[in-house]
This record gives structure tokens, sequence and C-alpha cells, in this order.
């Protein structure tokens, strides 16, 4: 079985700003079959297991999908998981990468990593217990251990493992026991996740199923030899706390002691078995806000109420004080690509999850922004609401900052970068499928040229589609915004390698670039994002008008499409 | 259009056609998907075409509701707005008229029903019909037909093939005035609901206007009636129509009804079944429906069907995936959705090849007996292939045979 590895190359570990990096994921001997990811760059999510509105043959097109998220949580609903019957078929014994054929992903592009949860899921859940995860599944709470997501990780083998962090999802604020309990807890079941050698199986499971009949590939041994731990990523804990937050790094940093030191060799610290880092805002955020509104005086420079981007910095950076700069940090949870950029400048993240952008596809929002601004610098929107009515007629591409290399409408400027995803530059399949007598042989019409772009999607049309309530648009718009997403980020390792190819001697990389080109995307794009705030609405009112007698149920309520009624001809 | 029957079958009524259209080739006979607002359920024009879709269907009544004719006019017509560079058909309107309005009255001008955005009363020609497919742009547009519910019975039956037809004449017309004979084909609707005589009637007073239209459809059918009844119109149909135009059976979808219609001598059908079906968690296949909501398909590591080449199946998509998937997340739909469109032109294109090969007769008896297996052939099939020199009984005289629709599903307690 060959084993993957996963590399991070950060030529200037700058600890708190702006960072150029490279990771790689090189699957067994041969070096040209790996996984490059720039960073700062982008993480795609995924809803039980599939990347929202993406069928499998659009996921293989659309470029922007290269490391894939997959909350398990939404596979708890059955034990043993169904990912991990499936990893233990007999057809996949000599399968090293189960988890990617399961759910459809190609190992020769996608980095696919596991969470035990939605990471942006901050709703109320029961609280967790010392050796168990409380996490959400269609069919309710389900809880789950640190030695069960141990196995499922080495059993699934994804390229990356989150480690289970003991998040609190009660009701907030959270006491400095709570928050000390949760730093231990994390720091424990790390120590769980990266513990080598035989799982004792089966595994803890509750009562009621071990009396079922032993599932039909659940191997029934005391222990069995498993394949060995994925990378694993950890999530800083301690959460609004900067104590709590220091104390979590200093636990991984210090020597390990008593039994760990026997059950964890060869490693001497928890953090020389941990790939990369992992900061979850939601929930932080939530916790904030449910802070009393006081200045703190906790030694944070800013209180949360008077800046609380600017706190949130304070906070991750403490995680990051004593942390070695040279592993990947991987933000979940972001809102807008303007705290993106500032992650990027004052905390010096390198990977975001693109779960904003994927929810803007499920309302409706084809985003338009690029970084460095192009253009004229008058204040505008990331995206356009398609549901608004002056898109009736707009038959434009999605994105003006981003267009379409083929559009009935303007052709982009020499030079531009257009936009490569399926609705954009949609092309001829490279093979249509025949299905018995209609070769271009019989028909006498030849294979279209599969290089050729064919004219893009337009607004008008997924205007229209949306109004409609088809699920075409969503497809559409979620392979744009992630695309659109990816080149942001495409556009941000540009200006910072510039910087950097810019100043000789000098620090390797000069903020004074990038951030005058922060500054620039500030004031170009209005950061309060009111636009995903109306489509939601927008995309609220077709959902739930839907149905028969829609169309005099909207215009009674003024809010027609003001589309031809039906009698004009 | 040109259309050139280039083989047919020496036992049944079946044939395969090449009709050439403004947008390209299609092979026939062969299944259209339903893109009733302009997209195929969740996917892309794109996607269709690669699925080898040739030719889809939009309607009529539901584009000129949304987007509405100024946008598809400023579009450039439907084929541009949607991105769709194959053929295309559009109904007339009449059937969404009755099928979705309570109030439309049928008057000899035309459909007067209550505009749904307005509720005022708002009247569409077969003129205006004709007229908003001329914008619309579809290479084959349907009349405005006179729909009465299959079921119906009484002279209302008899007044609505009358006046189809006296409407065929309008959309005539209507269509030879407008210019745009050379790339929209007009195809007229028999009707005559279930009664031999006026179907007879119709078909002769729809014959004598074949200068004026390209092809024909049966219309009036799929309502609910009897499957024994269903066949003998069919039959009744496709055999009086002429030899030189494609015939066309509206709203036929389930693989047993299209393979019936195919060796009856139909060339082309369209139904929402297959596309519908797949967002309810169902993947149609040889063996019968798969429904992949049922908990017995939660752990099979098996595709759909590991011999079909959609790119579901092709991906080795895992029922237990799919199961998982469907109804909670647009992509499930998607999956089966691709399936169900390539299984349907599957059926199609393998009778295709089967009539070429001189084998159709042996193509519908191992197609039968796959699909229904133990389950028993419906008794209608049997008749109806009998009808065309097909014994789905030969070699099998003791073959069980089931009443009724025999429409195949796979329900949770069948194949514990």
């Amino acid at each position: 079985m060959s084993q993957s590895s996963l590399s991070f190359a950060l030529p200037s570990p700058v600890r708190y700003g702006p960072r150029l990096g490279t990771i790689t994921l090189r699957r067994g001997a041969d070096t040209a079959s790996s996984i490059i990811i720039a960073t700062p760059g982008l993480l795609a999510s995924t809803s039980r297991g599939a990347v929202p509105h993406l069928s499998r043959d659009h996921v293989r097109i659309t470029d922007a999908l290269r490391w894939v998220n997959v909350p398990f949580e939404t596979f708890l609903e059955q034990t043993p998981p169904i990912p991990i019957l499936h990893a233990q078929h007999p057809s996949n014994a000599s399968n090293p990468h189960p988890l990617h054929t399961f759910l459809g992903f190609d190992e020769s592009r996608h980095l696919l990593s596991i969470s035990a949860r939605e990471p942006t899921d901050t709703r109320e859940m029961p609280p967790n217990g010392n050796a168990l995860v409380c996490v959400h599944s269609l069919r309710g709470v389900r809880k789950l251990a640190p030695a069960e997501w141990a196995a499922y990780a080495r059993i699934a083998q994804p390229d990356v493992v989150l480690a289970l962090s003991d998040t609190p999802c009660t009701d907030a604020p959270y006491s400095q026991k709570r928050l000390t309990k949760s730093v231990e807890r994390s720091a424990a079941w790390l120590a769980t996740l990266l513990r080598p050698g035989p799982i004792p199986m089966p595994l803890p499971i509750p009562k009621k199923l071990k009396a079922q009949p032993v599932a039909a590939a659940a191997p029934a041994q005391p222990a069995v030899a498993l394949p060995p731990t994925p990378p694993v990523f950890v999530h800083l804990a301690g959460l609004t706390s900067l104590p709590a937050r220091k104390a979590f790094a200093a636990s991984l940093l210090e020597p390990l002691y008593g039994p760990h030191i026997t059950a964890l060799a060869p490693l001497k610290t928890l953090d020389e078995g941990v790939a990369g880092y992992t900061i979850d805002l939601a929930p932080l955020k939530a916790a904030l806000s449910a802070l009393p509104d006081t200045p703190s005086p906790s030694a944070a420079a800013v209180s949360p109420s008077e800046d609380p981007e600017a706190h949130i910095a304070a906070l991750l950076r403490a995680s990051l004080t004593a942390l070695p700069p040279s592993k990947p940090r991987l933000v979940t949870g972001t809102t807008s690509p303007h705290e993106v950029l500032r992650l990027i400048a004052t905390v010096g993240a390198d990977v975001f999850d693109a779960r904003w952008a994927q929810r803007a596809a499920d309302v409706g929002v084809a985003l338009d922004f690029a970084f460095p601004v192009r253009g004229e610098r008058t204040p505008r929107e990331i995206g356009h609401n398609l549901y608004d009515v002056r898109y009736r007629l707009d038959f434009g591409c999605f994105s003006d900052a981003l267009p379409a290399p083929h559009t009935t409408a303007t052709a982009p400027e020499a030079g531009t970068p257009t936009c490569p995803c399926a609705a954009c530059a949609p092309r001829p399949p490279p093979a249509r499928l025949y299905h018995g007598h209609d070769a271009p042989s019989v028909s006498g019409e030849p294979e279209k040229d599969p290089a050729r772009v064919l004219p893009a999607y337009t607004r008008a049309y997924v205007h229209h589609l949306l109004h409609t309530h088809e699920m075409s648009a969503h497809a559409l718009l979620a392979a744009h915004n992630l695309a659109v997403l990816d080149a942001f980020f495409a556009g941000v390792r540009g200006v910072l390698s510039a910087s950097a190819a810019g100043v000789e001697g000098g620090p390797v990389e000069d903020a004074g670039l990038f951030a005058k080109e922060v500054r620039a995307f500030e004031e170009a794009y209005d950061p309060r994002m009111g636009v995903l705030v109306e489509a939601e609405a927008a995309w609220r009112a077709v959902d739930t008008a839907r149905g028969k007698g829609r169309l005099s149920r909207e215009t009674g309520a003024g809010e027609g499409e003001g589309v031809a009624p039906a009698d004009a001809a | 259009m040109r259309f050139e029957v280039i083989a047919k079958c020496h036992t049944t009524k079946a044939r395969v056609a090449r009709m050439t259209l403004a947008h390209g080739v299609t092979m026939l006979p062969t299944f259209m998907p339903v893109a009733t607002q302009a997209a195929i359920k969740g996917l892309t024009s794109n996607q269709m075409e690669a699925l080898g879709v040739t030719l889809i269907l939009n309607n009529t009544y539901h584009l000129n509701l949304r987007p509405g004719l100024e946008v598809l006019s400023k579009a450039g017509g439907a084929h541009k707005f949607q991105g769709w560079d194959r053929n295309l058909l559009t109904d007339s309107g009449g059937f969404q008229l009755v099928s979705l309005s309570k109030f439309t009255v049928i008057t000899e001008e035309g459909a007067l029903f209550a505009s749904p955005f307005t509720g005022e009363p708002t009247m569409l020609t077969p003129e205006e019909s004709i007229s908003i497919q001329h914008i619309i742009g579809a290479d084959i547009i349907m009349q405005l037909d006179d729909v009465v519910s299959s079921l119906t019975t009484g002279s209302r039956v008899e007044e609505a093939m009358e006046r189809s037809v006296r409407w065929l004449d309008r959309c005539i017309v209507q269509h030879e005035s407008s210019g745009k004979k050379d790339n929209q084909n007009l195809f007229a609707i028999v009707q005559g609901g279930l009664d031999p005589s006026l179907r007879d009637r119709c078909l002769d007073a729809m014959i004598a206007r074949r200068d004026g239209v390209a092809g024909y459809a049966i219309g009036g059918l799929s309502g609910g009636e009897e499957k024994d009844v269903f066949w003998r119109v069919i039959k009744q149909c496709a055999d009086k129509l002429p030899e030189d135009r494609p015939r066309y059976s509206m709203g036929i979808g389930f693989a047993e009804d299209l393979l019936v219609c195919v060796a009856l001598g139909v060339d082309m059908a369209d139904c929402v079944f297959p596309t519908r079906t797949a967002r309810f968690g169902v993947a149609l296949t040889n063996d019968g429906p798969l429904n992949l909501k049922l908990s017995k398909h939660a752990k099979e590591f098996k595709p759909i069907d590991e011999s079909c080449p959609c790119p579901t199946c092709s991906d080795m998509t895992s029922r237990a995936i799919l199961h998982h998937l469907v109804t909670h997340e647009t992509a499930g739909a998607h999956a089966l959705t691709l399936h169900n469109v390539v299984f349907q032109a599957q059926v199609m294109g393998r009778a295709r090849e089967a009539i070429i090969a001189g084998t159709f007769p042996d193509y519908l008896l191992s197609f039968f007996a796959r699909y229904y297996g133990d389950a028993g052939y419906p008794e209608w099939c049997v008749n109806a292939l009998r009808s065309v020199g097909v014994d789905l009984l030969e070699g099998s005289p003791n073959a069980k045979i089931v009443a009724g629709s025999g429409t195949k599903w796979e329900y949770a307690s069948a194949n514990p």
C-alpha cells in the first residue's frame, strides 16, 4: 500500500504576517503525481460528503477544488459508518484511498480531509464528555469517542484528519473552568489520535448496537493492525481566553510524560505529530458575541466590541506565539474576502474555507470580485444577487472582474484573467456518449472540438432559473463562486510574490505593497456583504412561495419580477 | 426538416430514421427529456449534450410566463437563452392550460383562462400559440389542440377532436405566413380520445393536411386510461399516419411503454418521469426501477448498473452513497438524473441498433424478460406486441402474466 506524504514549504516562515507557501501531497514514490496547493489558498466544504450542487462530472472540471473537507458527522447516523464499511469491504483490500473512491474524489487531484463536525455549525448541542464528542447527524445527536475517531481516520485513510477538539456548543459564555477542561480534553484527544499501533476492536460502541449481530464487514478481532494515522491537523483550542489559548499551545509543545512517552513514541511532544493547525472562527465568534460587553481585562489589547477582528487576531496570535511558524494554518468560518485578507495580513493564515462563497451560490449570488482591484475603484458589492429584477435582461456573464472567455455581450480585454468555471467557460465534452446508431458515421455530424469555449451562461438565464426554483442555477453558481474565490487567492499570491521579488535584501515579503492592495480592495468592495443578505431574503421568498398559485401571490405582494403577463404575445 | 427512414424492422412496425433539423441530426426512435423551464432539472445544457442527447423539450406555457417573451426574444431565442445548440421541441401550451388552470374555458376563438399573474381572463389562440413558439424558436413546434382528459367521454371528445382539426388549419396559416418555415417545423396532434372512430376521422382530416405539417403527434393519451386501450389507439394512429413523417407519442416515458410504442411504429416520445423520479431517489435500470431511498441499498457498494455508460455509473458511484445523498443533497438528484436520462437514451439506442441489425424482436424478448423477471409480463404488453408479430411468451408459454398497467416499482418489502 503506497503511503502519501504531506509537506508544507514556506520559503520565509513569517509568524504573523502574509505567507506564501506550498502544500505538497505526494502519492507514493512518483513525484509527478503530486497534488500541489499554493497558499494562501482555499478549502472547499462538503455536505453529506458531496460538494453542494456539483455532480461528479462538474467536480472533475472545477479546478478550484483541490482541498476538500468532509465533515464526517453525517455518516455517524449508522454504526459502523458507511464509509468505514466501504473501506473494509473486500473489494477495497488494496485500495489506498477508499474514501476518495466512495465519495467520488480523484486521488490524483483532490486532497481530502475529514473533520468530525461541520466546523461552522454552532447550533447548541448537549455537552461533550471527557471521552465523547457530541456530533450532529440527520437522525439527531450522536456521540463519538476519540478512539473511534482514530480508528475511522486510519481505516478511511483521508489525506488529512482534523483531530477532535472539545469545542463547547452549549450555552455561552463559557467559564474559565469550562475552557480549562476544553484545553485539557483537546490535548488528550489529540494524543489518542496520534497513538500508533493496534486499536482495540471492536470499538466501544453503545450497548444497544452491540446486542445486534456483528455487522458483516466489521472485524471481530480484539485488536487489528491498521494503516498509520494520516497527517493530523489540530484545532487551536482555548476559544475566547488568551491564557487558555496559550496553555493549549504549551500543551502541544511540552515534553510528553508518563504513559504517553511510550504510547506515542517516537514523538517527544504532541506538536511533533501535528502537520498543521486549524482555527474554527464560527464557534469563536459565537462565544465572543456572548461575552459580557465590558473592556476585556484579560490582557487583550482591544475589547471584542471595539474591533472584533483585531480582537480575534490577538487571540489567534496568542495561540501561535510559541508554535513553530513552519506549519500550515487552516481557517474555517470566514465570511468575506475582507476578513480573509486581514487574516492573511495580521495572523498569517494559509488555507481558508470557501463555505461563505459556496453559501452565496445557495442563495443565488454570483461572486464578482478580484484581487488586486482592477479598473475603476467605485464602491461596489462583491457579487450579484441574481434574483434582482435588474438582471432580467442582462445577457452578460456572471462576473465583470473575472469575465468569461466567450460572452455574447462584451469581449474581455486582452490579458485579463478569465473565469474557467463550468458556467463561464463551458466546453464540449471530450467524449460525448453515443447510444446506438447515432455515431458521427451515421449522423454525418463531426464531434465538437473540446478545446472550443462555448458562450457563457448568462445572468438573465440564472435569474430565470432562480425564480423558477430550478436547481441548475445553483450548480452553475457553485462552480463559478469557487472559481472566483480561487482566482482571488491566485491574485493574493501574485501580489505577495511581486512584493517579495521587489524588495532586494530587505524583508522577503514587503508588507507595504500587499497592505496597499488590501486597502484598495476594502475601498472598492463593500465589506458589509449586503448582497448576501438581500439574496438570502429573495431565496427564502421563492422557496416559501413556490407551488400552485405562486405567480398571483407574488404579483399581489408587489414582488413580481415584472415579466410580461401570459397574454403578451 | 429532412426525415429519412433508413431501416425497418422485418416483423414489427419499428423503424430507424434520421431527422435533420436546424440544430443538427437526431436519430429516431428517440426519447426527449423534458426541460420544462429551460433546464433539465439540476443539469446544464452542456451536460445534456455530453450525455448524447440531441433533442429536448421546453414547455411553451411555462416559458411564456417566465422568463417571458421579451427576455426570450432579446436573448435570441430559447436555444441561446439556455445555451443549447441541439434540437429543441416546444409544446403548444394547450395541455398545461387544462392541467394547471382550473378556470380554462375553450371557445372556438381559443382557450380562455385566468392569467396566473393577475387572475384576469386571458385568451390563447392557435395563432398566438404559434407566434409564441416562433419567438421561442424551437426546431419543432406543436399546434394548439383542444385537450380533454383521456377519461372524458361523450360529445365533448368529438367536439375537441373537430376543433383541434380547425385549429390546426389556423396554426398552419399562421406558420406559413411567418417566414419561419425553413427553421421551424409544425407538428399536428391527433386527438379523438379513446374512440377508434373519432381517431379515424381525426387521422383522415389531419393526413389530408399533410402538406402543411412536418410530423404528427398522438395526443390525448397518458391520462390514466387503461393500458390495453392506450396501445390500441397508438397502433391505430401509427398504422395510418404517413410513412414519411415522424410520429411522436406525447407523455410516454416508462421503458415498457417506449418499447411497445416503438414496435408499433412511434419515433419520438417525451415524459418528465425519468427526471422527476430521479429527484425522488429512483434509478431506472434494465432490471426495473431501483428505489435508492430504501434502507436495503444503504450498504450496497456496487453502482446502479456496472454496464451503464452514464457519468454516475462509469464513476462507480455506489448505491450506498446515493442512498446517503438522495433527497438530502441536490448532488444526489443530479447523479440520478444523469443516470436516468442515459438509461432512456440507451433503451432507445439499443432499439435503433436492433432494428438496423434485424434483431428488434429478440431485443424486445430479452428486454422484457430481464425487466419483468419473475414479476410477470403485463398483459397489455403481451397483447400489443402480439399485434405486431412478437410473442413475449414464445418459448415460455407458462410465463406469468399480470393484469393492469404492470408498471414496475421497487417496494421496501420486495427482495429483502
